[in-house]
């Protein structure tokens, strides 16, 4: 996007009064989203995303800005203005720069970018059809894909040149039924950082789709659940939410740098049930949440957060690294040049223990089955959590019982990791969008079904106590 | 004044029937504190055109960031491939302009003028006050300051253009306090756009109380009880149910509120309008399809007014647009609300506390995104606040949900208070108290 002798220019500027690092991240993406509405196409969009965030560090304090103006004068003006928040005499000069050679590991067969939209429409419309044809009480059905391609060219006063190519597709379907004045919506959203054959090969859509049609339908008739402290048993895939809220994010760097976070200087300490080992690993191959490089250039990782209970280490950033005296460990990330870097999640997730998930159930006397799970949020800080539970059962004497709606889990992360008291062999991984101070980011949660021997279930069903 | 006439060239070049376009540009200043240092400074510059174009009858949308040469071939191009996507008979609406704007200046230039030193001491006495205000108080996390002027304009092919441009800095700071083995946590925000509205003190007041107030908090038994919701909660709550009165979501099935006009949908203890016109930091004169704005009700006494409506619901229904088409993702159309404000009644918070004898003031509501179904009206939240007894504060509470319906919530509203307050959402509304709602804590 520019080439190396203007960079060398602006990341020179950017050091003259002191910076001790420099980073130009220049990116273009181009998204198309294509919506349906009960089977037919009601919106077809595209968006050119352009710019760049250079981004200056000074032992502990960093300078970020970002401009669509890219010439040589505007990252000039760019470097310049942020380089007057230091003043002192120039302590980096960059010389030459250097291309470091990033590998591939998602390849793609058919680049979303390139298929046909009428192919796209036709798999949406199938998708569409299958949720509609399922029942008379869906009255609402969304179909919507969409993909992105993301190039990235990256320079640093290390001398260092990065380029990456970023592609990712995701559908959503969404149902929605209603009887008697009742509205229930369900939700499914798979993604990946793959072509269309992730689409029509790697995932059965159809059955998804009717899935989403049957679960919407199934909570239409569900009680409401009812509310107090009871075990709760998490399925699979999406229920690793509960992982990335309530201990995920307190393991990341921008929190624990500061040492601001409820697992700051636990290290080696176990802080979790022995039988939870945890897992943040932005290598899988294709998966929605990983990456070839981080967003300061550092190849992805595979980073085993917590082994057999004990704390082994954060998610970090080179920049937090620095107050925490330790390197980055690939987990440095962006949704855009619109966002200074900072340590976040990819694929994270709680790995597979040695129970079966009938094994579980039937060891629970009484709780509840959270079969779904819906987004949450943290206090990174306090490390109370909350999420929502789209689909759930009641379990009675070690069977799963009639299913029950509207109930939210909440508790906090310190507490439910020693609390996690099973988990089984079926491991899954689901797609999400996450938030946080860096943007809206893709990530894969995960966990196989595990219980949780007593959490605060809220609900509108009653206190199970009486 | 920029020149747009090489995209209408084009577009009518290539058969595009009407074209629009929305070109918005940012400028933002931020930077924060950390152990008496500046730890975080921003800067953002950034502009971007988005375009929807009518091609054989049917819209199609595309934005960009890359404003260069390239820009009006990109635009053209994938609105009509867009276009040409779409099978689903809406009519296509351009808009060739209203009879009359009222058209103000909101942007304020002091929040630019005042000096970064200014501002940066400002920051070094909330944190300093912060920390000296109370030993309990074992880290200040984060202060800091931002502005941000926004500018948009809007030019279409029938020749009107129209620009609007405003400005507003906030502050924002949050505190821990140990309590015991457990942190606790608050944080302030204070939005403006008159500098001189910002006292320090008052501010550091604020967030040092109720971080404090925290301190020894528990959970409660579970059941029903009066609830009072503090004001950044019921506006929340309300924006939440009001996203049911979007002409789109009760065209398509989607809202608890189809079927509910000139009805009851809110105790007759509720009024609620929408102000775009007021002159504060939302302040919008033409929405963007180029519509006039015009302050309207939207619940009187209980009773629902009207839907929001952009060019295409209003199309559908037979009605006048409301001015409420707003740009969302995409850059395509959607509805939106700007300055909606509750009507506020006549006690303060402590009259109204005073009437509960046993009962839950909530402070503070969290995983609006996931525990709350709009199109349902269910929710079920996770919240802190207070534990009211003999119509006094007694203790602090955390860590409980409280579920409910957003019908059933407004429709059980038995007082509302004097204590308004904007929020970062635009939406303004007092304390409320509402006769129960179900709480599960222990």
């Amino acid at each position: 996007m520019i080439s190396k002798t203007i960079a060398l220019k602006v990341l020179n500027i950017a050091t003259a009064t002191g910076a001790d690092f420099a980073e130009i991240y220049l990116e273009e993406t181009l998204s198309n989203s294509i919506s349906l509405e009960n089977g037919q196409v009601e919106a077809s969009s595209s968006n050119l995303s352009y710019g760049a965030g250079i981004r200056l560090l000074n032992k502990l304090q960093s300078v970020y800005g970002y401009t669509n103006d890219i010439s040589l004068k505007g990252l000039s003006a760019l470097a310049e203005s942020l380089s007057k928040s230091f003043k002192g005499p120039r302590a980096v000069k960059v010389e030459t720069i250097k291309k470091v050679r990033v590998k591939d590991l998602h390849p793609i067969e058919r680049p979303l970018y390139e298929v046909p939209t009428e192919e796209k429409i036709a798999l949406l419309k199938d998708a569409s059809r299958i949720i509609q044809s399922h029942d008379s009480r869906i009255v609402r059905v969304q179909t919507v894909m969409m993909d992105n391609f993301k190039k990235v060219v990256i320079f640093n006063s290390n001398g260092k040149e990065f380029h990456d190519k970023r592609a990712r597709g995701r559908m959503a379907m969404i149902a929605l039924a209603a009887e008697n004045g009742k509205i229930e919506s369900t939700f499914e959203g798979p993604g990946a950082q793959a072509g269309f054959e992730f689409f029509t090969r790697d995932i059965d859509y159809k059955a998804k789709a009717l899935e989403v049609a049957k679960s919407a339908i199934r909570m239409l008739h569900a009680d409401e659940c009812p509310s107090g402290k009871m075990p709760v048993v998490i399925g699979n895939g999406f229920g690793g939410v509960i992982f990335h809220e309530a201990c995920g994010h307190p393991l990341e760097a921008t929190s624990v740098a500061k040492k601001l976070s409820v697992f700051t200087d636990k290290v080696g300490q176990q802080i979790a049930n022995p039988v939870v080992t945890a897992i943040d690993d932005g290598t899988i191959p294709n998966a929605w949440g990983s990456g070839n490089i981080d967003d300061e250039g550092n190849p992805t990782q595979k980073n085993v957060l917590i082994k057999d209970g004990i704390l082994k280490q954060y998610l970090v950033d080179d920049f937090n690294g620095r107050r925490m005296g330790v390197k980055g460990n690939g987990a440095t990330r962006r949704q855009s040049y619109k966002y200074e870097p900072t340590s976040r999640m990819s694929n994270t997730y709680i790995d597979a223990g040695k129970s079966t998930p009938e094994e579980i159930i039937a060891a629970t006397k009484f709780g509840l089955y959270a079969k779904s799970l819906g987004g949450g949020s943290v206090n990174p800080s306090t490390g109370d959590f909350n999420f929502a539970v789209n689909e759930a059962y009641m379990i009675r004497d070690g069977k799963v019982a009639e299913p029950v709606k509207g109930a939210t889990l909440i508790g906090n992360g310190a507490d439910i990791l020693q609390k996690i008291d099973m988990v089984a062999n079926d491991l899954l991984r689901a797609q999400g969008m996450c938030g946080s101070v860096s943007g809206s980011i893709p990530v894969d949660v995960g966990q196989p079904t595990l219980r949780v021997s007593e959490i605060t279930v809220g609900g509108r069903g009653g206190s199970i106590n009486g | 004044m920029a020149n747009y006439s090489k995209y209408f060239a084009l577009a009518k070049e290539k058969g595009i029937e009407a074209l629009e376009l929305y070109v918005s540009k940012k400028y933002a200043l931020s930077f924060s504190l950390f152990h008496g240092e500046v730890d975080s400074y921003s800067l953002e510059d950034a502009q971007s055109l988005s375009a929807r174009g009518i091609y054989k009858g049917k819209i199609g949308y595309a934005t960009t960031e890359k404003l260069d040469k390239s820009a009006p071939d990109f635009v053209v191009s994938q609105v009509i491939d867009n276009a040409k996507a779409v099978d689903k008979d809406d009519p296509a609406i351009i808009f060739p302009g209203s009879p009359k704007y009222r058209r103000a200046n909101v942007y304020n230039p002091d929040i630019r003028n005042l000096s970064v030193d200014k501002k940066l001491a400002n920051l070094y006495e909330i944190e300093k006050k912060l920390k000296d205000a109370d030993p309990r108080i074992s880290e200040v996390e984060a202060v800091s300051y931002s502005e941000s002027d926004g500018e948009v304009e809007l030019i279409n092919s029938y020749g009107l253009r129209l620009k609007s441009k405003s400005n507003y800095f906030y502050y924002y700071a949050s505190v821990m306090v140990r309590d015991g083995e457990a942190t606790r946590t608050a944080y302030k925000i204070h939005l403006s756009k008159d500098v001189n509205d910002f006292v320090i003190d008052d501010f550091v007041k604020e967030i040092v109380d109720e971080a404090l107030g925290k301190i020894g908090a528990t959970s409660i038994p579970s059941k029903k009880y009066p609830v009072v919701l503090a004001p950044r909660v019921a506006a929340s709550l309300l924006e939440a149910y009001l996203s049911g009165a979007s002409a789109e979501e009760v065209q398509k099935k989607s809202s608890l509120l189809a079927g509910k006009l000139h009805q009851l949908v809110a105790s007759k203890k509720l009024t609620v309008t929408e102000s775009p016109l007021t002159k504060n930091a939302f302040f919008r004169y033409f929405d963007d399809e180029g519509v006039a704005t015009y302050n309207k009700p939207i619940i009187n006494k209980g009773m629902l007014e009207t839907y929001f409506y952009n060019l295409l619901t209003a199309h559908k229904d037979g009605v006048k647009t409301t001015g409420n088409g707003y740009r969302g993702g995409g850059g395509k159309i959607g509805t939106h609300y700007i300055n909606v404000s509750v009507k506020p009644g006549r006690k303060s918070l402590d009259e109204i506390i005073a009437k509960v004898k046993e009962g839950v003031l909530i402070k503070e509501v969290q995983g609006l995104h996931s525990g709350l179904n709009a199109q349902s009206g269910n929710f079920s939240l996770q919240a802190s606040g207070f534990l009211i007894e003999g119509g006094k504060i007694s203790r602090p509470v955390n860590l409980i949900t409280v579920a409910g319906n957003l019908k059933d919530l407004f429709l059980d509203v038995s007082e509302v208070g004097n204590d308004s307050e904007l929020q970062l959402s635009s939406f303004n509304s007092p304390s409320m108290l509402i006769k129960k709602l179900a709480i599960s804590g222990q």
